[in-house]
């Protein structure tokens, strides 16, 4: 991040200072360029290397140069496929929910009131526990048939046949709702942060002018938080693709919960397949950075342009 | 914020997923060729070196949680000290998937860090493939008479015995005694009674897990099914035995003999249901006959068989526990060797299990007084090891347990037929066996 916003001002006083500057500015950038190499492109690159040979810490000493063979095999299977449709359907549905949740805690927070600091430390909460533990939260809420859930269905006789992490499509909802409960306050605390900065009077004006609540919310609120709202979904659209925690302590990827991340653990943890592993990594990350592309495509030249209105 | 800024934020957040991929591997594969999971040539110890054994060594294991290994080297450095023997503990994770890591990682460096090593039983078999492992055949095959046979089984591979058995475990049937008139000497009378028992229904470990390849086996070798073939090189998991097996235990859940939450279960959710008195069996390990009995809601009114019997065929069971080795890296495999000849001793097998609970490996251990006073249910707990069987023998153990819960979890939840599950896992193992 700070490369890529160093880089782009690079250029404004190069083109009026001349050449020593720029050189400057490159010597000066290099010790975080290589630190960024080291951590980030460095990883990324060895574990493209990895995919594309045959490669198995079971078998020591086998290690043959293949370029497509993991690939092929990846692609090729079922499970790959049925994770992907899975970790899309996740991040399309919890990420929504989130937005709107958030969207309704954020306004609530943002009016004033008594009290008002103690709810916002309050509301934080969820997103400050480690996921780890909220998967094991809900695991005992969930749990058929002494956990908190079944045990209320069971007591007023609805969905008493219901197994919540065993069954589909059960199992992939109480995954969305463990999450949207971890991270909804996430969202609520950008998109509060979003709306602190519209100013007062265009709220006034629009009273003066006779706008409803409901048309000060869609035509001043949402137009100016638009900015905000595209970050946070950014943010949070690019984390729920990569989901492991959840699913790896709640169902382990039964029930139609594995996800990209969990079948990539899969074979280089447990199976010690590195190289199908790894190129299980790669395709992740190629489709995390096509959608991302895709967001900074039509809606990143939007808040550019906002922006700079 | 620019756009061209949020392209930096969106690359340094997908590098993260990445890293993933680059934890876990080390270094490229040296240029050997392919072996065949042949041991030829592996190193021996000959056991008459424990005699003239000098010199330190150190011993590697995952986290000592009892404290039974540190006081058994406690114990042996005090009276050998004046030999000039010493052991260090080098405690790794207490993970299990760490520990075979670990360990994975320091016999590929060829490092004599480790002279000897816990080993879990279902690697003994991975490690000797690999020849990473001394061959301890003469040293066994004198003792041969005071182990439990079943646990022998869990270090031969390829005929050679590869490692010590120091501690083991496995499955019981818990029964209300207040539910189960007759205790069940089959599985099918176990479900028939747990069918219309009040509380109802057996609980086991069903979720897709580990514990579910072992409790699968358990039924299916007692059905008479096997996972692979003698040598390792087959799988012969498409049988009529494992489908019959499947079969039973999907009827189970669907006729509620087994209720349908078991697909979810691992050890400690079956415990908690079978605690709370919501069922009236329950598959589970030796450790929660101790933590049962502090129960209100059951205590006193349930006690242990070893698994029953398939009907019609014969009883089984899975052997869990650890086997001490040694490396082939280390210099020193006779006192080596004479620190895993103490630590499986009679007097010290006996002291784990009257003060750690420690099931023991030897016939004797069982036999004695003391032992069955500290350990109420030491005659169930000798015969269940000693029907049990050691998991499917092979390198590629991992995978071949993968195959096995997913799709026998996927079978048990109704999403695939018992049919398409055998055949499913079938394809997988000989896939696996394949790869390597």
């Amino acid at each position: 991040m700070e490369a890529a916003s160093a880089t782009g001002s690079v250029r404004a006083p190069a083109r009026s200072k001349g050449i020593g500057e720029k050189k400057l500015a490159k010597l000066m950038l290099a010790p975080s360029m290589i630190l960024i190499a080291l951590v980030a492109a460095y990883p990324i690159l060895y574990a493209v290397w990895l995919s594309m040979h045959d490669y198995s810490l079971v078998h020591p000493g086998l290690s043959r140069f293949d370029v497509f063979g993991n690939y092929k095999d990846a692609l090729s299977s079922g499970e790959f496929w049925a994770a992907v449709r899975t970790t899309f359907i996740f991040t399309a549905v919890s990420v929504t929910l989130e937005l709107v949740i958030g969207l309704a805690m954020a306004m609530a927070m943002h009016a004033a009131f008594r009290g008002q600091g103690v709810l916002r430390t309050v509301v934080l909460v969820p997103w400050a526990v480690l996921t780890v533990v909220t998967a094991f939260m809900w695991q005992g809420i969930f749990q058929s048939p002494l956990g908190l859930v079944p045990s209320v269905l069971d007591s007023i006789h609805v969905g008493q046949n219901i197994v919540w992490l065993g069954q589909k499509p059960y199992a992939l909802i109480v995954l969305i709702v463990a999450d949207t409960w971890k991270t909804a306050p996430f969202m609520a605390l950008l998109l509060l942060a979003g709306l602190q900065v519209i100013p007062k009077d265009l709220y006034e004006a629009g009273k003066v002018d006779g706008a409803s609540a409901w048309q000060r919310f869609v035509k001043i609120t949402l137009p100016l938080l638009r900015p905000a709202i595209l970050v946070a979904l950014i943010f949070r659209t690019l984390d729920a693709l990569r989901i492991f925690d959840l699913p790896f302590v709640l169902t382990k990827g039964a029930q139609g919960t594995t996800t990209l991340s969990l079948i990539a653990q899969q074979q280089l943890q447990n199976n010690g397949l590195i190289g199908l592993g790894s190129a299980l990594s790669v395709l992740t990350f190629l489709i995390v950075m096509t959608v991302s592309l895709l967001y900074i495509r039509f809606v990143g030249g939007n808040i550019k342009a906002m922006t700079e209105d | 914020m620019k756009g061209r800024s949020l392209i930096g934020a969106t690359l340094a957040l997908l590098a993260c997923s990445l890293l993933l991929a680059a934890c876990g591997s080390s270094g490229g594969g040296s240029s050997s060729s392919k072996s065949a999971g042949q041991t030829k040539g592996a190193k021996a110890v000959d056991p008459a070196s424990i005699k003239n054994a000098k010199g330190n060594i150190t011993y590697c294991a995952g986290k000592d949680t009892s404290g039974d290994l540190i006081e058994g080297i406690k114990n042996y450095n005090k009276k050998y000290a004046g030999q000039g023997l010493k052991v260090t503990l080098k405690e790794f994770p207490e993970a299990a998937d760490e520990q075979r890591t670990q360990f994975i990682q320091r016999q590929r460096a060829k490092s004599g860090e480790c002279d000897g090593f816990e080993s879990d039983v279902i690697w003994t078999a991975e490690f000797a493939s690999q020849k990473w492992l001394v061959d301890m055949s003469k040293y066994i095959d004198a003792r041969k008479s005071e182990f439990v046979p079943s646990t022998l089984q869990s270090v031969t591979f390829d005929g050679k015995r590869w490692g010590s058995p120091r501690a083991t475990d496995a499955g019981f049937l818990y029964y209300r005694t207040d539910a189960i008139k007759t205790p069940p000497t089959t599985w099918q009378q176990a479900y028939s009674e747990a069918k219309s028992s009040n509380p109802r229904g057996i609980a086991y470990q069903g979720g897709a897990y580990e514990g579910l390849t072992v409790h699968f086996l358990e039924l299916a070798f007692a059905a008479g099914g096997k996972v692979i073939s003698p040598d390792g090189k087959k799988s012969v998991f498409n049988s009529p035995q494992n489908l019959s097996a499947l079969k039973f235990m999907v009827g189970g859940i669907k006729s509620g003999a087994a209720p349908k939450a078991n697909t979810t279960y691992m050890e400690e959710p079956a415990r908690r249901v079978f605690e709370a008195g919501k069922v009236a069996m329950m598959r589970n390990w030796p450790y929660a006959y101790a933590l049962d009995q502090q129960a209100k809601a059951i205590k006193g009114k349930f006690k242990v068989e070893p698994l029953p019997a398939w009907q019609g065929g014969g009883k089984a069971g899975i052997l869990g526990g650890h086997n001490m080795v040694i490396s082939t890296y280390s210099k020193n495999p006779g006192a080596t060797l004479k620190f895993i000849d103490y630590m499986t001793s009679a007097p010290v097998m006996k002291r784990n299990a009257v003060k750690y609970s420690k099931s023991p490996t030897l016939n004797a251990t069982y036999d004695d007084a003391a032992v069955k006073k500290a350990i109420p249910f030491a005659p169930q707990l000798k015969q269940a090891v000693a029907q049990a069987q050691s998991r499917p023998v092979s390198p590629v153990y991992s995978l071949i347990s993968e195959a096995i819960y997913k799709n026998v979890n996927a079978a048990l939840s109704g999403s695939v037929t018992p049919e398409a599950a055998i055949k499913k896992a079938d394809g997988q193992i000989t896939k696996a066996i394949a790869t390597f």
